[in-house]
């Protein structure tokens, strides 16, 4: 009896668990130290290189030529004979302002966990957002005025027949270890992303419309096989890959292989970079530091950039409320409750905009369901429907006036969009005659549409489930709808369905949204050939009329000749009403009031996750949070 | 004994095979097919660039084969014995390395990411178990003791009132009142560590600056609440069960014969009574295991944690076919020995069992 486990045994047992527990963390703590160390290693190695390379030029009397060198001459920053760093004068702008400063941390949060950062393998927008700030693209856009702007290209030539697009590489650009960028680089990153041992199905699909892209001295030169007019913010804005970093992964296909699997090899020339660009794992959380060997005429500001993971919605609100994170992107009833409580409002500043890109959601009937056509395939039906559709209500009691109704797809801060079309108003009348013209009408007196052959009206309404946004829209529908006597389902469905039931249209009607860009393709969405098994145009609509208006937008060039196409295409779809197009959120942030240089721009704001874009955001020094 | 152990060892292989080909039944049976979901991530995509992703896809792992062939190869890749190609492309039969595959969504091997994701769920285990353990035991037994009495009565309408209570709702209440500058701001909302806590020593330090609290304080710091969150609700079916047993055993002739011969209260309750009660906690701490390797993916997503709670759930939801069969195989094996283990444990324990 005496040698049984008794509780000093067992106490014993948890001291020697807690010792093994503790020599484990120790072990991973050591892991850290040991990777903290080879990164020390590696940067003291790269300024020995730089120090080797500033000596051997100052021996050989040559002034270093990297970079931007007007800046300490000219006053204003800018010059006639620097016309090509354009890119850079808001940046430079900003940092005119008398309280500016650089350091401090910029604290972003993402709802969800990154898989990998690797560019070309990586698929949601999350990864984008972080590679913007590490991967330079040739060109960018004017926030403001929306023109293409140079950034790694100092300048470039379409050729006439819009095949062919030089971009002149600027002199001294560099990667973040220092090597130089060079055309060679751009050429590279079209052939590595064309090979097929690499994982990027998504994106070689969409840069196949490149044929070929070639190293000329100092030019890199896209051709194309026929005139499309996205080639040139195709070609201006593929991520710029190094080759000293992403060339060994050709070598063999065990190599493509560990590319492929890769979490974290995420390195260029922009003005942040990963700490560890080879070995980036998603438990290591996603911190940017400040490349110092930025090779632009405005430095980036911000120390670090951070993003943290925060998945649960109650934690994250705490977080801003507590100041751990910059950033919080409300929905309308967290904005309107926010935006007056008085403790929120002492620590950030909130904006309200659209932003350019952004998107709309629409309703979409489906013309042809197993090879008959149904009730949606009349015109006249589809306007009635949208006559039906009273977009203000839904913009002001769902969205709480965060929304403005959308008529067509195309953004009304872009040039697309046709002004001299009206959003249809609410208009019962109008839409009972234009449905009895379609041959609905009440015959046997129970409130609800018949057809000539006495089938009565009614329709499902598919929606993604789990949005309270959509639930609502469709709610408040089905009782627009059933006053002209047309009876709506709600068909809340779950992602996999929902894709099933767009691939083998196989529904009544479908509420989505599209997300957007600053010029779109109509072509990928209502052109008569998308509607094959996989297409786009899964509402089976076909007019010979928006067909060829977009077969010749798409083949023009000209900017000023191209925009009258897109109008007539949108007066088609006006017409047509394929869709009944129903919503723009506005978007709802709020930031932290350290930060300073928020503005309002055409494009929505001038934040730094927008596109490639030098920051011009900044936080006074008496304000900063954070210090390395 | 040692042929029990091999007979059941060996019954282990069709149970497992089994349970992977329900799996498998299942997600291939589920509507939207395997790799739907894939396309959704990506959220707006180009027709051409769908085809792409599908074919890509469909060519790599074989989606457009028939399902039996589907699941025979996956068998055939996490076997230890079966054919393998070589590069001249034969088929050779032998024994070669297990390969669990890869994720389809996360693009990554699959033992990466149990590899990942299991030592925090188990951190968070290690911590979580002695304390529902030792806390139900004690009370268990002292609610024996003090049958009928006001102990006895406010423990039991605790747990019970705890045991109530929705892991989800207590968390979102403890962020809301312990990690807000609002309220009380004594642990932090989320995560594992500081954002600095990678520059910082193991053990706590003195620095000029004044005491930084370094990794490993940080850690136990940043696991208070969820550690709470998975505690609370644990007590009240252990207390139960240990109060029940106690019960039992107290009233045994053996008991009343030792307090007969003059052993003290004491010696009778803890020395005899409580270890032969110990029994049923034995059944219930096996039966726990497989659940505390997946992990609570209530509690991981609350504090956005990344444990294997949220691995299984996403990968059900995602339809990652690789991700859910290798986890499945994984806990279902780990289940089967820890009920072997149980068994041996129950003939250990038990002069009354016994396998000869």
């Amino acid at each position: 009896m005496g040698n049984r486990f008794g509780v000093k045994d067992l106490l014993l047992y948890l001291f020697l668990t807690a010792i093994l527990a503790s020599i484990w963390l120790a072990m991973v703590q050591i892991d850290r130290q040991w990777e903290f160390i080879s990164l020390t290693e590696e940067q003291l190695e790269e300024q020995t290189k730089d120090i080797a390379e500033i000596r051997r030029r100052l021996q050989r009397g040559m002034i270093p030529s990297a970079g931007y060198q007007n800046r300490d001459d000219n006053e204003s920053g800018l010059n006639a004979n620097t016309k090509s760093w354009r890119g850079f004068e808001r940046a430079l702008q900003a940092q005119q302002q008398p309280d500016y400063a650089q350091g401090d941390w910029l604290v972003d949060y993402f709802p969800d966990n990154l898989l990998t950062l690797t560019p070309s393998i990586s698929s949601d927008t999350y990864a984008a957002a972080v590679q913007q700030r590490v991967l330079d693209t040739l060109i960018t856009r004017d926030p403001e005025t929306l023109e293409w702007l140079p950034l790694v290209a100092e300048s470039w030539q379409i050729s006439d027949d819009g095949l062919t697009i030089r971009f002149k590489i600027r002199d001294g650009v560099t990667f973040a270890d220092g090597e130089p960028l060079t055309a060679e680089d751009v050429a590279f990153t079209h052939r590595f992303v064309m090979d097929e041992r690499i994982a990027a199905p998504r994106w070689r699909a969409s840069l196949a419309r490149i044929t070929e892209v070639t190293a000329e001295g100092n030019e890199a030169v896209f051709r194309y096989e026929e005139p499309y007019f996205g080639t040139f913010e195709l070609a201006g804005t593929l991520p710029i890959l190094a080759e000293h970093f992403y060339g060994r992964y050709l070598e063999s296909v065990e190599a493509a292989e560990e590319f492929n699997r890769s979490t974290g090899l995420l390195f260029g020339s922009g003005p942040y970079r990963l700490e560890n660009p080879s070995a980036w794992t998603p438990d290591q959380g996603i911190v940017l530091v400040r490349n110092d060997r930025y090779w632009g005429a405005a430095q980036p500001p911000f120390e670090r950039i951070v993003y943290k993971v925060i998945q649960n919605d109650a934690a994250l609100l705490t977080e801003f409320r507590n100041g751990d994170i910059d950033f919080y992107r409300a929905r309308p009833l967290d904005y309107r409750e926010l935006k007056d409580d008085a403790e929120v409002a002492k620590r950030a500043q909130s904006f309200q905009y659209y932003d350019a890109r952004g998107g709309y959601a629409y309703i979409a009937w489906n013309q042809l369901n197993d090879g008959t056509p149904t009730r949606f395939a009349d015109k006249r039906v589809r306007q009635a429907l949208t006559y039906l559709t009273d977009r203000d209500r839904i913009t002001n009691e769902v969205m709480l006036g965060y929304a403005t109704p959308a008529n067509g797809p195309f953004n009304p801060l872009g040039k697309q969009l046709n002004p001299d079309l009206p959003t249809r108003q609410f208009d019962l009348d109008k839409a009972r005659s234009l449905l009895a013209e379609a041959g609905y009408e009440d015959r046997d007196g129970d409130g609800i549409l018949e057809s000539a052959e006495g089938e009565p009206f009614r329709f499902k309404l598919s929606y993604p489930s789990g949005s309270d946004d959509y639930k609502r829209i469709v709610l408040l529908l089905k009782d627009l709808y059933v006053q002209a006597g047309i009876i709506l389902e709600p068909d809340p469905l779950d992602w996999p369905l929902m894709l099933k039931a767009l691939e083998s249209k196989t529904y009544d009607a479908i509420s989505l949204a599209w997300s957007s860009g600053f010029e779109i393709d109509l072509f990928q969405f209502f052109h008569s050939s998308q509607m094959a098994t996989g297409g786009d145009n899964f509402i089976n609509y076909a007019s010979p009329e928006l067909d060829a208006l977009i077969d010749q937008a798409r083949a023009e060039m000209d900017e000023s000749k191209r925009m009258p196409l897109w109008h007539q295409a949108h007066e088609v779809l006006w017409e047509d009403q394929p869709y009944t197009f129903l919503m723009r959120r506005s978007r709802l942030d709020f930031v932290d009031r350290r930060i300073q240089n928020i503005q309002r721009v055409a494009a929505g704001l001038n934040s730094p996750g927008l596109w490639q874009m030098p920051t011009e955001w900044y936080v006074p020094a008496p304000m900063q949070k954070y210090q390395d | 004994m040692i042929q029990y152990i091999i007979r059941r060892l060996l019954l282990m292989l069709p149970t497992l095979a089994g349970i992977t080909l329900l799996v498998f039944s299942v997600m291939a049976m589920a509507p939207g097919g395997i790799g739907a979901n894939l396309m959704t991530r990506g959220g707006d995509m180009r027709p051409e660039e769908r085809a792409a992703m599908v074919a890509y896809l469909n060519q790599r792992y074989g989606l457009d084969q028939p399902m039996s062939v589907q699941y025979l190869r996956w068998l055939n890749n996490v076997l230890p014995i079966g054919y393998t190609s070589t590069p001249s492309g034969e088929r050779e039969f032998g024994f070669k390395q297990p390969d669990l595959g890869m994720s389809f969504v996360k693009n990554r091997p699959v033992l990466d990411l149990v590899a990942d994701a299991l030592p925090i769920t188990l951190l968070l285990n290690a911590l979580t178990v002695p304390f529902v353990f030792i806390g139900s035991i004690m009370m268990g037994v002292y609610t024996a003791r003090f049958r009928g009495q006001a102990l006895d009565v406010g423990i039991g309408t605790a747990n019970l009132a705890l045991w109530s209570i929705p892991t989800i709702w207590m968390g979102v209440m403890l962020i809301g009142f312990f990690a807000s500058e609002q309220y009380l701001k004594w642990f932090p909302t989320s995560g594992l560590e500081s954002m600095r806590a990678d520059s910082w020593t193991f053990l706590p330090t003195h620095t000029p600056d004044g005491w930084q609290h370094g990794y490993l304080l940080d850690l136990l710091w940043h696991m208070v609440l969820p550690v709470i969150c998975l505690t609370y609700s644990g007590f009240a079916f252990l207390t139960k069960l240990t109060r029940s047993a106690v019960l039992e055993n107290l009233s045994a002739d053996y008991a009343r014969t030792a307090r007969a011969k003059g052993a003290s209260a004491q010696v009778v309750l803890w020395r005899h009574v409580f270890r032969n009660s110990l029994l049923p906690l034995i059944t219930v701490a096996a039966s726990i295991l497989p659940g505390l390797l997946v992990g609570s993916v209530i509690v991981e997503s609350i504090f956005s944690i990344d444990g294997m709670g949220k691995l299984v759930v996403e990968a059900v939801q995602m339809r990652d076919r690789e991700l859910v069969l290798s986890i499945t195989l994984i806990t279902g094996m780990l289940t089967l020995f820890s009920y072997l283990l149980m068994d041996i444990c129950y003939a250990l324990a038990d002069p009354r069992v016994s396998y000869e």
